[in-house]
């Protein structure tokens, strides 16, 4: 212990100790860390001769962030997976794989391209995504940028204008002018209210002035943001028509149009290079023959100094007595796996509701959104798919995979249609955005996360009131967290406060190793 | 034969086969996973997160006919059975054989009896009980006679949102449903929640 601890190392051993929590209120008071995302890997050490044995039970990405951090530390892991894949709800859709939705088995046909794919769950890697990111590099995994927005795409809603679409800048472009011109007409308001000397006036107006690019008397009077009618690169540029306020207010839209960029999508947006399963794929290729796929949990049963599992291996019983357990299989199947969890552990299992969302793809016989001007980006349409999503990849190849839908919340409805009501579902509701649209697409795929084999679930949904967590449910929440009898820790993004992202699950991880670290070091 | 081709046989039968070579490695085509499983739990206990009841130990002449009927659309097909709507997609692909091999495999899974969730009032639902008892037993043991399936030792929880769907014609209403149809004026009968509820706990004293 001669050697001075760095502050670095001092950072890292708090983080371990008591938690990534202690880590980041303890940086921040240092002010070493700006604000920024933490990066939140706890340093652990080699474990004790004997000790060592960790099941980690689900291969989906917290489940395989615990099991690579105990390899590289030298714990005897073992991964069971219940599907013939790791990654859960990372999944990526090529020729030949098989969608394996319980009640409506699909076989995707598209062209055997490495452009012809598409992400059917997590899709996005927002840049404060650190240590999802630190993972990418780490294991090899390329990125590409991902085009979240773009201002050529479409927004059509039935409630606005006869339900014809329109461009995503002639729908903000007017907005903000309209809103323009109305922070104008009240700035006197304000100005009374609280002074502004002459010049912070001036700014301001000059701020209001631009926002809603409004002419020198603070009208708006039409853009050349949203682009030309015609013209404007060798010849004068006709201005666009106004369109009013009135017309576009009527669709529920406008907010989505305006916040596209700002929230978790705010940052620029990335993804892997051929599918978002190469990140999964790079945790299975350093992890090895430590992933035992088909293998479906029969029973969890924890003791005072480990944990005790039983599972199918081609069809017989098999256990493994473990030092440590990591679970991120979904709660909602934990009811049905034989296990002696705490009372109130399960009570708070079976508390958390199974998300709904279906998501839909077409192989698009030709990339008919590139004439459009459309590359990459979102259109958003008041039909149920709610969402288009045009690819950021593969441009002026000959064909594309559009997502064909995208619906999030009410996903159930769509989850019990059979294959080919969902697929007239997808039709008509393209076709709002694009006319062509039945003759441009072929090969449908449809993604009802709530009947998926192995999750029946998106992400988990904790909140029943709307407006995030009551005390209640916190209170539950930190139960589920907090290990049973020390030994056997619940991860995934069911862990968070922000399910649905690939972030929520590494930091669920890390916190559990991290608290693993602890017991073990105060053991020691 | 029934590795040979995806059947919906061989992909609800995987416990009776030996798993194919290609079992452990990632992307092997799914012949073997268990489907019923997924949402009835290990060995068909029964997984109150999915609201699928315990199919362990259940009688295989109820489960062919609740099988037959999801299939035929006389179940699970009442907008407001949610659970049985979730179900009923399942048993469409079944085949007569299918279903015949489906509960053969059911009846090699371990019974236990279901844990006991609800606590209301069972004195109270002793005497509702007592016309319950006609067809499903004295001791809710069931009665293939008369197609009246045991209830000791089922999920209370599944008892409970059936007897509620029994009496607000979510279940039993189908023309179909002949069986159904002789439930749902006996579930009528029960006047309240609370009734339904005090009946659950006395069945849930009764063997399990």
């Amino acid at each position: 212990m001669s050697n001075p601890v760095s502050r670095r190392e001092f950072m890292n051993l708090l983080g371990a100790t008591f938690g990534t929590g202690t880590l980041i209120r303890v940086s921040s008071a240092l002010g070493l860390l700006p604000a920024v995302a933490a990066l939140t890997r706890p340093v652990l050490a080699a474990p004790a001769p004997g000790a060592g044995k960790v099941v980690v039970l689900g291969a989906g990405i917290s489940g395989l962030t615990v099991a690579w951090e105990l390899t590289k530390v030298g714990y005897d892991v073992t991964v069971l997976e219940a599907s013939n894949r790791a990654g859960g709800r990372i999944m990526t859709v090529r020729s030949g794989d098989v969608v394996d939705e319980i009640g409506n088995r699909q076989v995707c046909e598209w062209d055997n391209e490495p452009h012809m794919y598409f992400n059917a769950g997590a899709a996005r890697i927002p840049s404060t995504h650190r240590n999802l990111l630190s993972y990418c590099k780490e294991l090899g995994v390329d990125l590409e940028v991902f085009i979240n927005e773009s201002k050529t795409a479409l927004i059509q809603d039935d409630a606005m204008l006869d339900g014809k679409p329109l461009r995503n800048a002639d729908v903000s472009t007017n907005v903000r002018g309209f809103l323009g011109e109305l922070f104008a007409k009240s700035f006197t308001t304000a100005q009374l209210e609280q002074p502004f000397t002459e010049s912070e006036a001036e700014t301001i107006l000059g701020l209001i002035r631009g926002f809603g690019s409004l002419n020198r008397d603070m009208k708006y009077t039409g853009s050349n943001r949203n682009g030309y009618a015609s013209g404007g690169f060798i010849d004068h540029g006709v201005q666009k028509e106004i369109i009013e306020f009135k017309h576009l207010m009527k669709s529920r839209l406008i907010g989505n149009t305006l916040s596209a960029n700002e929230g978790e999508t705010g940052p620029i947006l990335m993804q892997p290079v051929g599918g978002m399963d190469r990140i999964t794929a790079g945790f299975t290729r350093a992890l090895g023959e430590r992933v035992k796929y088909q293998t479906p949990v029969l029973s969890v049963k924890v003791r005072a100094d480990g944990v005790d599992v039983a599972y199918l291996q081609d069809g017989a019983p098999q256990t493994i007595a473990a030092d440590y357990c990591f679970n991120c299989i979904p709660a909602h199947f934990m009811s049905g796996i034989e296990n002696n969890l705490p009372a109130e552990y399960m009570q708070a299992m079976k508390y958390i509701r199974r998300g709904e969302a279906i998501k839909g793809a077409f192989q698009a016989k030709e990339r008919f959104w590139e004439k459009e001007e459309i590359y990459g980006g979102i259109s958003w349409t008041s039909a149920p798919i709610r969402q288009l999503w045009y690819p950021s990849h593969g441009i002026h190849k000959d064909k594309g995979v559009i997502l064909a839908a995208y619906d999030f919340g009410n996903g159930m409805e769509y989850t019990r249609m059979t294959q080919a009501e969902r697929v007239e579902w997808l039709l008509k509701g393209g076709e709002k955005l694009h006319p062509n649209y039945r003759q441009l697409v072929e090969k449908p795929i449809t993604i009802a996360w709530h009947r998926m084999n192995h999750m029946l679930g998106c992400s988990a949904r904790w909140g029943r009131s709307g407006g995030g967590m009551t005390p209640e449910e916190e209170a539950l929440y930190h139960t589920l967290q907090a290990p049973a009898l020390g030994r056997h820790y619940m991860i995934g993004d069911q862990i968070s406060f922000h399910g649905a992202w690939q972030e929520s699950a590494i930091l669920s991880a890390h916190w559990a190793l991290a608290d693993m670290e602890q017991r073990v070091r105060s053991a020691a | 034969m029934k590795n040979s081709a995806v059947t919906v046989s061989s992909l609800v039968l995987g416990s009776l086969l030996a798993a194919p070579a290609l079992a452990q490695s990632e992307g092997a085509e799914y012949y073997n996973d268990r489907y019923c499983m997924t949402c009835h739990g290990a060995d068909g206990m029964g997984s109150e997160g999915i609201s699928a009841p315990r199919l362990a130990g259940m009688e295989p002449w109820y489960l062919k006919r609740q099988l037959e009927n999801f299939r035929a659309g006389v179940r699970g097909t009442h907008p407001m059975d949610l659970q049985g709507r979730e179900m009923q997609p399942m048993a469409v692909p079944l085949t007569d054989a299918s279903i015949a091999e489906l509960l053969e495999w059911i009846g090699g899974w371990e019974y236990k009896p279901a844990e006991i969730t609800l606590q209301a009032d069972a004195a109270a639902g002793a005497p509702l009980y007592a016309a319950c008892a006609s067809c499903h037993g004295s001791a809710a043991e069931g009665n293939e006679a008369l197609g009246a399936p045991a209830l000791a030792g089922q999920n209370d929880w599944y008892l409970f949102t059936q007897l509620k769907n029994f009496k607000a014609g979510y279940r039993g209403t189908h023309a179909g449903d002949t069986y159904g149809a002789q439930m749902a004026p006996m579930a009528a009968a029960l006047p309240d929640d609370t009734a339904i509820l005090n009946v659950v706990s006395y069945i849930n004293t009764l063997g399990r």
